[in-house]
């Protein structure tokens, strides 16, 4: 009998084993699927004299995974042939294992030479040690003042150090249906948050199931990222802020997207939704407005396919004539611990050179992290002035260690409203419970966000 | 006979010593690959590190803080609530209906080695694509509710409802689940030797009471490791959640091994994620207690 047990067991053991295999190697180890190592010319002069140390091997880790993947690989080509003394190998890893990575990595020090990471989540790393203070070596540049406060401030710790390049930047905007608002009988885009209301319930249809609005309220960042402009917008003159989280001026904010949710002008569903999701909506033509990011301009008009006239506006987040935004991007930094610490600024000086930084920005529909390029945007070139002046009205999320729990109670409280009905009042009074403290013994950087990236 | 025993006793004791050696290599692995990172997340779990203090080297040791303050969460104890019916629910669900098919699928009957054989496909899949499927079946316009329009009734918003979002997940669980349970209690069955039944019938048995005093009683070990292992599998869920619904809408289906995920490796309060780990791990572990007092007293029997 007890045989029979054991064997039962082994064989559900090993079932166990076998599943976790399976799933580990989608999640934790980087082996196969995960990770793509772009074969960036491995030249014969790389392994020949790697061995008589003339050449650096420096490791790269990213995200890039849209029109930018195929253009880093590009990049770190003609960065390797322009420094033959020095070889850069790009290694993607998806976003989720790479921030895990990180973590695991700040205590076992396997780290990459030069990382990207998120603009919200640099100050947490930069916290636990990931990332290299390269000061000194960017001063010696002296091309720092030639980028935008509020993402090089992403980069900083609060002692003013440097740990790394804002390589691109991004906002949201508010991507309208024309043809829906003209059925609707609107001839003009909303230009504040009571007209916009207006609009987005005039332009719901419950018998072709379109919606007013779409937008990401998801339990992750994004939902986060697509929340504040709306929570931190000017009414009545006065702006909302993340350190002053229940004031009337945010809550009346969320309030407004959860009678959106209420009264059926927005799917219920925004609580799971990505923003890929949202984009989808509108694209379909399931939504009349939608929150757009600056990343999906090069995709939009292939996705629309002519079965709409679409327009992208300022958000019309609060007063009349006023806006609010937030500032996203991506980082890239060099690892503690890495012994090329100066081939890897070298690159990272290359990468956010202005020539790069310009074709970038074009190439991948991103905005550009320096006040000296004015990209030339080849396609949508309407949408793009409205990102870029938009810009000048986005926040900073932080930086902030703690960025990720302040983050955590901003989308609870919009889910608290959206899934449960609770007031936004309250649900931001719960939320404030979490970050007021936090913010107490850490206080955010000072609100520099909207005038500091004016250049 | 002829042995002295001295002899003897130098045979047991090279046959000791080879014994150890062949548990060694075991016992290493274990030793480090198991014991040490329970170790570390017990000591992790009594100290204060986070995102703060965790490059100063500054965290201390702040005794039962971490434990007392989880346990006080509302937050916790929605979670461990969630963890507790995602098993209890998922186990008798998928327990029963896994034992019927396996009672079923026992009988040798043309199609039957196929047909299992395709049950187990759900469970072949990786849980990130059940996960995935999940979504897509449960969504507001999704499989589920597409039927459910056809005989005229309004489905639930299942993933945004926090209601209806971990009944969604246990479905999900019980599809991978349900092949699990009857691939582990079918090798049980098959054990039990044919004749028995036959001479019960021709002492006039019926059905029902061969199954409740012949196949019950003879497969009570596999039951009893089939449910153990069960539970396990069940209350150590991550991928699922993870995947279908990231723990939401409102921490809804968020169990024990997603909030530990969360705290760690989201928020870097590495101590409170190590605190729900422990407190994770010391669940399992009366379990697995209980279970082998189950079969020491069998043993003794």
């Amino acid at each position: 009998m007890k045989k029979k047990a054991i064997s039962v067991i082994l064989a559900g053991a090993m079932a166990l084993t076998l599943g976790a295999c399976g799933s580990s190697s989608s999640t934790s180890s980087s082996s196969s699927s995960d990770v793509v190592t772009t074969g960036a010319t491995s030249t014969a002069t790389t392994s020949g004299s790697s061995a008589n140390g003339d050449v650096e091997e420096l490791s790269l880790w990213h995200y890039f995974d849209a029109a930018d993947g195929p253009m880093i690989d590009q990049l770190v080509n003609e960065f390797n042939k322009e420094n033959p003394d020095i070889h850069v190998t790009a290694t993607f890893v998806s976003r989720e294992e790479l921030m895990n990575q990180y973590t695991v990595g700040a205590v076992s020090g396997e780290l990459p030479d030069i990382g990207m990471v998120d603009s919200p989540d640099m100050a947490s790393y930069i916290k636990l040690g990931v990332f290299e203070d390269i000061t000194d070596e960017l001063n010696d540049w002296g091309q720092l003042d030639k980028f935008y406060a509020g993402p090089l401030e992403s980069c900083k710790d609060s002692d003013g150090k440097v740990y790394g390049l804002p390589q691109n930047s991004n906002c949201l905007a508010l991507a309208v249906n024309m043809d829906l608002l003209k059925k609707a009988g609107y001839d003009h885009t909303p230009t504040s948050a009571k007209e916009f209301a207006e609009m987005v319930a005039a332009t719901t249809d419950a018998s072709t199931s379109t919606y007013g609005f779409a937008m990401s309220a998801v339990s992750n960042e994004e939902g986060t990222f697509q929340l504040l402009p709306w929570l931190c917008a000017t009414r009545d003159g006065k702006k909302g802020s993340v350190s002053d989280i229940d004031s009337a001026t945010c809550s009346e904010g969320l309030q407004m997207l959860g009678d959106f949710v209420k009264n059926g002008y927005m799917s219920k569903e925004v609580v799971n939704w990505g923003q890929s999701d949202a984009y989808n909506q509108f694209t379909s033509g399931k939504a009349a407005f939608e929150e757009l990011g600056t990343w999906q301009l090069p995709t939009i008009a292939d996705d629309v396919n002519g079965a709409f006239n679409y327009q992208v506006v300022l958000l019309p987040t609060g007063d009349e004539g006023t806006t609010s935004s937030v500032i996203g991007g991506e980082n890239f930094g060099v690892c503690a611990g890495s012994k090329h610490k100066e081939a890897a600024v070298k690159f990272l000086e290359y990468f956010c050179s202005k020539e790069e930084e310009k074709s970038w920005s074009e190439g991948a529909g991103k905005l550009p992290t320096r006040s000296d390029v004015t990209p030339n945007y080849s396609y949508e070139q309407d949408a793009f002035k409205v990102f870029q002046e938009e810009m000048n009205s986005a926040m900073a999320r932080g930086p902030h260690a703690e960025w990720p729990t302040i983050s955590e109670a901003i989308y609870t409280a919009a889910q608290s409203v959206m899934v449960n009905g609770n007031t936004a009042k309250d649900a931001l009074k719960t939320a404030a419970g979490t970050i007021d403290p936090i913010l107490k013994e850490n206080p955010l950087p000072a609100e520099s966000s909207t005038s500091s990236t004016e250049s | 006979m002829g042995n002295t025993p001295k002899k003897m006793k130098s045979v047991s004791q090279k046959q000791t010593r080879e014994g150890y050696a062949f548990i060694l290599p075991a016992f290493i692995y274990l030793l480090v690959v198991v014991g040490y990172p329970i170790v570390y997340n017990f000591v992790l779990s009594f100290k204060d590190l986070n995102v703060q203090n965790f490059k100063l080297g500054t965290s201390k040791f702040v005794g039962f803080q971490n434990y007392a303050e989880i346990l006080t969460d509302p937050k916790f104890q929605l979670i461990f609530r969630n963890t507790i019916i995602f098993t209890v629910v998922c186990l008798v669900f998928q327990f029963s209906v896994g034992f019927l098919l396996a009672i079923f699928f026992s009988k040798k009957f043309t199609l039957a080695g196929p047909v299992r054989g395709l049950l187990l496909i759900g469970y072949m899949m990786p849980m990130s694509v059940t996960g995935l499927l999940g979504q897509n079946i449960f969504s507001n316009t999704g499989l589920v509710n597409d039927l459910l329009s056809k005989i005229g009734i309004a489905g639930p918003e299942w993933l945004v409802n926090t209601h209806t979002a971990l009944i969604a997940v246990i479905i999900m669980n019980c599809w991978v689940g349900i092949p699990f349970n009857m691939l582990l209690l079918i090798s049980g069955l098959t054990g039990i030797s044919p004749e028995i039944y036959e001479s019960s019938a021709l002492d006039g048995a019926t059905k029902f009471q061969q199954f409740r005093y012949m196949t019950l009683p003879l497969m009570k070990s596999s039951i009893a490791a089939t449910l153990m292992l069960g539970f396990i599998y069940t209350f150590r869920a991550f991928d699922l959640m993870y995947i279908m619904t990231s723990g939401g809408p409102l921490n809804s289906t968020d169990v024990l091994g997603t909030y530990s995920y969360e705290l760690s490796f989201t928020q870097f309060q590495f101590s409170k994620g190590s605190t729900v780990a422990i407190i994770l791990f010391i669940c399992l572990f009366i379990v697995g207690l209980f279970y082998l007092r189950l079969l020491m007293k069998e043993d003794e029997e």
